[in-house]
């Protein structure tokens, strides 16, 4: 016991005497992600790492204690608490429910605390959300579709979970650019929940009612799987089909030269989301206000794409990589300085 | 060995059993004191008033769960529906209050309405089980899946914003202390009056041996019944606590809370078996996950890590509360 009390005050003298010594801006930044179901998360956090650690470079020193758990909304709503009890100055959330943290992110404004949502928006007016627009995303992958397509032919879509927002925005997204297209027919839509296997059974239910198929819109998550049957049904030279960013995939796709475009939803919004707040913790102020959105506070990056121009440029980034790694991008410090007065 | 000692250490060991008998939540209190201690070694600043308000705001919904899954659980039952009940009534009171233009006679209003709802999931629950005699265990988890899809129908995305006078008064204070203070008063007083009532008795009853409590001139099947009536109201009463600190409804919110809840019965003490249960270990129960997920985060444990040390810790703390209540049953 007296070991163990020696050694607490031991951890306080040197957190002491650490924080005297550091003389440059020190900045405390909690993130809190509560779904750890794909290595997608996994990568975000530890990209939001890497970025604090870039800050020691211009002398500032940018300290993240990371929360992440698979926990249901109230789980979150006490990582918050946890993060206002810590004395934080700002909390980075990926958030479990886009209305759930209004009373919560009240407080922590309150408090003094920066709130920044980032991957999926959030209807609190005391939050900025930094991440992409899910509309822009579902449109480019159709845009690019449209175009591969030449304007004509017939369409088939895969969606995610019915009901999820971001599913929803994504869903919004292709339908707006379709419109454009009168001769872009829109066969059928399903719901694959995000689920590889889903996204397999799907497209093949699909191919055998819709033999002629020319183009397919399916979200990432599913499209390994939906390419799957593709190539299964031989019929890899026939059909474009939307892709995935992660390395598995591009390396499908290099290989046997599939017709496919990415979208990137990159791993690395929540490093943007920190540079950003580091900014705004130094008491700049955003040349253009975050004011888009529907909930009118959301600041959106802007959505890289993968096709067969840059997809060598793509491999090469994810070269070396584990095959669950996604290709990302980020705000460097640079590019957030530049969004800022 | 003098028989002097032999006496000592019996009625010692007595002395326990007889604490432990009266009050089974003992354990439970003194993982929770435990807990809290070992929080404040961590990181002083979770002691505050604050924090502590804000812990017991946010975790009253899952304490009402418990204390719902308790009552089941006093009889021999257990209730995988209560998730999805307090899902169910969490986008009900949202939606009628929005509907009804988000007044105070429209919160009132659609929380009867919510308690009522609470009740009548609660009903079904028992009827399934207790007359048609299916597995409760199998049953309910059934009855999920439908008060889920009844939910989702009710309310397809979450979204919907409750009206603020709700979510500010839940989060607000009443004569200078945090109003969830006296919902804990409040609490505290229904559990009093109903640890009076025949129904919890009769309830241990049936759950400590079914056939002598049918043998004994009970009505096993409608006490049963009444079980899960009880669990519905306090699913109903978690609702609002959940909806009273999201300010939102969603009609998912509930799925992940289910087995929590069970989990805090048994961390509080109760065996899940039956026929011996305190509603006070459930509350100790549902604030020790609470505590045990914000240890994790302020002993510092590097994030990939956190899941696991998470699990362990509620393991551990069964294991704890376990051994000390076999102590004293034995």
């Amino acid at each position: 016991m007296k070991k163990l009390i020696a050694i607490a005050l031991g951890t306080v003298a040197s957190i002491a005497i650490s924080a005297s010594l550091a003389n440059a801006e020190t900045f405390k930044i909690g993130l809190s992600n509560g779904w750890v179901g794909s290595e997608w998360r996994t990568q975000m956090i530890d990209e939001a790492k890497a970025a604090a650690e870039k800050w020691k470079e211009k002398g500032v020193d940018v300290e993240v204690s990371v929360q992440s758990a698979n926990v249901d909304v109230p789980g979150q709503i006490a990582h918050v608490r946890n993060f206002i009890a810590e004395g934080v100055n700002a909390i980075i959330v990926n958030p479990n429910s886009p209305t759930a943290f209004d009373p919560i992110f009240a407080q922590a404004k309150e408090a003094g605390i920066l709130v920044i949502a980032t991957d999926a928006e959030v209807s609190s007016p005391d939050a900025t959300y930094v991440g992409i627009d899910q509309t822009a995303w579902g449109a480019a992958g159709a845009k690019w579709l449209a175009e591969t397509l030449g304007g004509k032919g017939k369409v088939v879509a895969i969606n995610g979970v019915a009901g999820h927002p971001a599913n929803e925005m994504r869903v919004a997204g292709y339908k707006q650019v379709f419109k454009d297209y009168p001769d872009i027919q829109v066969v059928n839509e399903v719901n694959a929940n995000w689920d590889q296997a889903q996204g397999q059974q799907a497209m093949q239910n699909i191919l055998a009612t819709y033999p002629d198929v020319n183009g397919v819109v399916v979200q990432d998550g599913m499209a390994a799987g939906a390419w799957k049957s593709i190539m299964d049904a031989g019929k890899t030279g026939q059909i474009a089909a939307t892709g995935e960013i992660r390395k598995d995939f591009i390396d499908l796709w290099s290989k046997d030269k599939l017709n496919s475009g990415a979208t990137v939803n990159p791993p690395g919004v929540m490093a943007s989301a920190l540079n950003v707040a580091v900014l705004m913790l130094q008491g700049k102020e955003l040349k253009e206000p975050a004011t888009a959105g529907q909930y009118k506070n959301a600041m959106y990056l802007p959505i890289p794409f993968i096709d067969s121009k840059n997809l060598a440029d793509a491999a090469k980034q994810v070269d070396g990589k584990p095959g669950y790694y996604s290709y990302t991008s980020a705000l460097s410090i640079e590019d957030a300085e530049a969004l800022f007065k | 060995m003098t028989p002097t000692t032999t006496e000592t250490l019996s009625s010692h060991a007595g002395g326990l059993k007889l604490w432990l008998e009266r009050y089974p939540f003992l354990p439970a209190l003194i993982i929770v004191v435990a807990l809290l201690a070992l929080n404040g070694a961590f990181s002083p600043n979770s002691l505050g008033y604050r924090s502590l308000t804000g812990l017991l705001s946010t975790y009253m919904a899952l304490i009402m769960l418990a204390i719902a899954q308790t009552y089941v659980v006093s009889a021999g039952d257990i209730d995988l529906s209560a998730g999805a009940t307090l899902s169910l009534v969490n986008v009900a009171i949202v939606v009628l209050m929005e509907k009804w233009g988000g007044g105070a006679g429209a919160v009132v209003g659609a929380m009867l309405l919510g308690v009522l709802l609470g009740l009548v999931c609660g009903v079904i629950n028992g009827i399934v089980v207790a007359a048609l005699r299916l597995q409760a265990i199998v049953a309910t988890f059934a009855t999920s899946i439908f008060f889920t899809g009844v939910a989702l129908y009710v309310m397809p995305v979450a979204g919907t914003p409750a009206p603020a006078l709700f979510w500010r008064t839940y989060g607000g204070r009443l004569l200078g202390l945090p109003f969830v203070f006296y919902v804990l008063a409040a609490l505290a007083l229904l559990l009093f009056l109903l640890s009076r009532t025949r129904l919890v008795t009769q309830l241990l009853a049936v759950g400590d041996d079914q056939q002598a409590a049918y043998q004994t001139g009970l009505p096993v099947v409608l006490i049963r019944i009444k079980g899960y009536a009880l669990c519905g109201l306090f699913s109903a009463l978690a609702a609002f606590c959940l909806t009273g600190d999201t300010a939102s409804g969603d009609p998912l919110v509930g799925g992940k809370m289910t087995l929590y809840s069970v989990a805090a019965v048994v961390l509080g003490g109760s065996a899940l078996a039956g026929g011996w249960t305190t509603v006070v270990g459930s509350l100790l129960g549902a604030l020790t996950i609470g505590l045990v997920n914000s240890l994790v985060f302020f002993m510092g444990t590097p994030s990939e890590w956190q899941n696991f040390v998470q699990g362990l810790a509620i393991l551990f703390v069964l294991m704890a509360g376990v051994l000390a209540g076999r102590r004293a049953r034995a």
